[in-house]
């Protein structure tokens, strides 16, 4: 309820624009509203449905691997050829794009197509991981940093700097290079471990500044307990934020494992990522450049598609920044305008 | 205040302590150094291995030796501070760390400056025009800047901006059919930033294209990109185009105080080109260079001081910037007359991909050596000042919040021009959250870029530091790292008192 009060009593004050606005939401939802926003950003759209095809057809062109070593529960995948076996090179003597192999074969003959997909799949995996485990400490620190202002406050802050100044390669290094292979999702795991005190800053803020709104008081007055306060009155509205940097922080972790990759701290062979993948067939740009074109595209586009999505998002909780003028309007308002100047 | 201060230092003290002594544990469980020396076919291995045990205090346990270190790093054995000397090498570390800190801020000091002017502006613009075609692209253009791994885009412009670039210098012609392409990009690219009817749109679109099909025509048939020339004429052309930029960014061409100041300093500028040619000739140095630009800066200072007497900011500011751009050419210019020794200096692939500096080129002359700097820090710094793709949303949003603001509506509602309502109230206020960013940034500084020195064969702390790590060098490791955990901490520090200081309607919580 405390959301949707907040929402109308807001909108008076927000100027012209909000005239047409408040016919547009009217009877909905919160939810329905940010979902309508959210859906009539293009290019947002395009993101998400790109993510979510993407997504569906790395992982079924290997097949699932589920179940124990000893009990492997295998569903095949539709592409023909595993990322570990040793094929005779094809039709192309370099290695070259065939019909055959689409991304090309490296020299000992491996199908690279089915290395670039095992190698999405980790990728997309590891940013998962550390997103949602960085979102979940990041939200949880800030939150209560914000709420229970002072003491805590300060001790969690002075927590959160600490955290800071761990450097991630050195934790890259520890995990994933210098201890011997502890393979990909203990790396994972520990990169999120690391990398939320951004967040954790934002959402303090935003809870700084939502507890002393009057809904919260009333809420007080009314008698609810602190957690009711912080999970039914204020993280409701901070989702916004929360989601928002969430969105932001999964493209920065792909980025950040392929950067790590590349350094020789992230992902280690036998496993692959997109960041390995370019790393180790950068020197071979000038002979067989589908090597190095193929992984980076596709960092680009997983990463690009994202930020779209986190963009719509803003969007669709953040009216505020929206103030959409069409051509119309403009021409009237800086028509008024020029006429005030000359007057 | 004080006590505020006070307080958040000694917690930053132990902060700085206690990710030093995590750092330090995490590094000296996750390996061992002699790990290279034990494997190596040396009959007097045992001896070595023996000696650097003893050295390197390896016989004690981690959680014992950070103190040992910590006892040395602080000077409290010695009297002065001792970070050790590095594994395998046996080199001091805090000279490593002298010669690697000059390295790395020449690499990235231009491109931080490049990324935040170019961000913050371009940032401004697309706020004031949300949901243009401008505003659309530079989005667009941001979201894909955020999405480039560096170490990817740097591959690709080592090939295409120096490989290429070479290659293409052998015979510098480009053929009519690549000449009508480049420039009708570049020209769609500068009409984008106009705003208003379609007509003026394109016909900003052919002036633009038309103009570049001349020049670049005219720089292929003089073979202007081997033998490259600005020349007194070519500075008076730019630098009047300039600072016509400025009078109308700043003033508007209402202001003639401001138009007449610019133009003032640009014939400044043109009057001091000949003297300079003579003062600055091969033997010159930095300190001479530095004196002749603050000359210059002052006297434009006072040439827009003196040109009106009220509002004189927006006067000073162009006359300033104008002056600013001019001297830029002029040495622009100067290195422009090295080119032709340079590049037989260096082979004839002046563009470099790797290093700080040529070895091969010993020369005295001062352009020489500085048209070296530019050649090596051409690329990196192009990698690095992609990065204003984060100035620029940062800016953007901030300016958004700020223009919706109810002071901006009362300034319009006074009837201030549009112009000063962005210059003088939104921007000023929506810089103030960008001071937080830049002071972590200058902490970042000195830390280094560790992809983009490796990729670049640049040594600095970067480098530094991704040695330490692959050899387990923990001395040269805890150096590297302490320097920048300490400049992290003192930037939340500063960070958390500057915006105080700066918006006062923000006050520390006591």
């Amino acid at each position: 309820m405390a959301i949707k009060r907040k929402k109308n009593s807001q909108q008076p004050i927000e100027g012209n624009e909000t005239g047409s606005s408040n016919i547009e939401v009217a009877g909905l939802s919160q939810g329905q509203i940010i979902r309508k926003r959210f859906f009539q950003h293009k290019p947002a759209v395009a993101g998400l449905i790109f993510m979510i095809l993407f997504t569906i057809f790395v992982y079924s062109a290997s097949g699932l691997h589920l179940g124990t070593e000893a009990n492997p529960i295998t569903i095949k995948g539709w592409w023909k050829y595993s990322h570990e076996d040793l094929l005779p090179q094809g039709s192309c003597a370099s290695g070259c794009p065939s019909a055959d192999h689409p991304m090309g074969q490296l020299p000992n003959g491996r199908d690279y197509f089915s290395l670039v997909t095992r190698g999405s799949e980790i990728s997309l995996m590891i940013m998962v991981v550390i997103g949602g485990l960085s979102a979940f400490i990041g939200t949880v620190t800030g939150a209560v940093a914000g709420f229970f202002v002072g003491i805590i406050d300060n001790v969690m802050m002075r927590f959160t700097d600490f955290i800071l100044t761990v450097p991630f390669i050195l934790i890259g290094a520890v995990i994933g290079y210098n201890l011997g292979n502890f393979g990909v999702f203990p790396l994972a795991i520990f990169l999120g471990i690391f990398i939320w005190p951004g967040l954790a800053r934002l959402v303090r803020g935003e809870f700084l500044s939502l507890r002393e709104r009057e809904f919260v008081d009333a809420a007080r007055v009314a008698g609810a307990s602190n957690r009711r306060i912080i999970f039914k009155h204020i993280l409701p509205n901070s989702v916004g934020v929360i989601i928002v940097s969430t969105t932001l922080l999964l493209s920065s972790s792909i980025l950040l494992e392929s950067g790590l990759s590349y350094l020789g701290f992230g992902v280690q062979a036998p496993d692959v990522s997109l960041g390995a993948l370019i790393s180790t067939y950068q020197g071979e740009f000038t002979y067989a450049p589908w090597l190095f074109w193929w992984p980076g595209v596709i960092i680009i586009a997983i990463a690009l598609s994202i930020n779209f999505v986190g963009d719509g998002l803003r969007d669709a909780f953040d009216p505020r920044q929206r103030r959409r003028i069409s051509r119309k309007e403009r021409a009237v308002e800086t028509g008024t305008r020029a006429q005030v100047n000359k007057s | 205040m004080l006590a505020f201060i006070g307080r958040r230092i000694s917690l930053a003290l132990l902060i700085l302590f206690g990710s030093t002594y995590l750092t330090y544990q995490l590094a000296a469980y996750s390996g061992d150094p002699l790990a290279g020396i034990r494997e190596s076919t040396d009959p007097k291995k045992d001896v070595i291995i023996a000696e650097l045990t003893k050295t390197l205090q390896l016989d004690v346990p981690p959680p014992a030796r950070y103190f040992l270190w910590l006892q040395k790093a602080l000077g409290l054995a010695t009297g002065a501070p001792d970070f050790g000397n590095t594994v395998i090498l046996r080199l001091p570390v805090i000279d490593q760390i002298a010669a690697a800190i000059p390295v790395t801020l020449r690499l990235v000091t231009t491109a931080t400056i490049l990324s935040v002017v170019i961000g913050i502006s371009f940032g401004v613009l697309s706020a004031i025009r949300q949901y243009s075609r401008l505003d659309n692209s530079l989005t667009l253009l941001s979201f894909f800047l955020f999405s480039l791994p560096i170490f990817w885009i740097a591959v690709m412009l080592k090939e295409f901006m120096a490989i290429r670039f070479n290659d293409f210098l052998v015979n510098p012609t480009i053929d009519i059919w690549a000449n009508i392409l480049i420039s009708g990009v570049i020209a769609v690219i500068v009409a984008g930033f106009v705003s208003g009817t379609r007509k003026r749109v394109l016909i900003t679109w052919a002036a633009t294209f038309a103009l570049l099909v001349t020049l670049l025509g005219v720089a292929s048939a003089t073979a202007w990109f081997r033998y490259p020339v600005m020349g007194i004429f070519g500075i008076a052309i730019l630098g009047v185009a300039c600072s016509l930029g400025f009078t109308n960014i700043f003033s508007g061409f209402g202001n003639k105080k401001a138009l007449g100041a610019g133009l003032a300093s640009v014939a400044l500028g043109l009057i001091a080109y000949y003297p300079f040619q003579q003062l600055a000739g091969p033997g010159t140095n930095y300190e001479l260079m530095l004196a002749l630009a603050v000359l210059m800066l002052s006297s434009s200072y006072f040439i827009g001081y003196f040109f009106t007497k009220i509002d004189k900011g927006p006067v000073i500011r162009v006359s300033m910037l104008s002056a600013f751009m001019v001297a830029l050419f002029t040495v622009v210019d100067k290195l422009m007359q090295t080119w032709d020794g340079y590049f037989d200096l260096a082979d004839g692939r002046p563009i470099q991909t790797q290093g700080s500096y040529n070895i091969t080129i010993t020369s005295n002359d001062f352009w020489v050596n500085n048209l070296d700097l530019v050649t090596h820090l051409f690329l990196p710094t192009t990698a690095l000042a992609l990065g204003f793709a984060g100035y620029l949303r940062y800016s953007r949003a901030s300016m958004l919040e700020v223009l919706n603001m109810d002071y901006i509506r009362t300034a319009r509602a006074k009837g201030m021009p549009e112009r000063e309502v962005v210059l003088r109230h939104a921007v000023r206020n929506a810089m103030l959250p960008l001071t937080t960013l830049l002071t972590f940034e200058v902490a970042g500084l000195i830390g280094g870029a560790i992809i983009t020195e490796g990729i670049f064969g640049w040594r600095g702390m970067g480098s530094l530091s991704n040695e330490a790590i692959q050899s387990q060098d923990l001395n040269l490791l805890m150096a590297t790292f302490a320097i920048s955990a300490f400049l992290t901490i003192m930037a939340t520090l500063v960070a958390d008192l500057l915006y105080s200081v700066l918006d006062p309607r923000i006050r520390i919580r006591k």
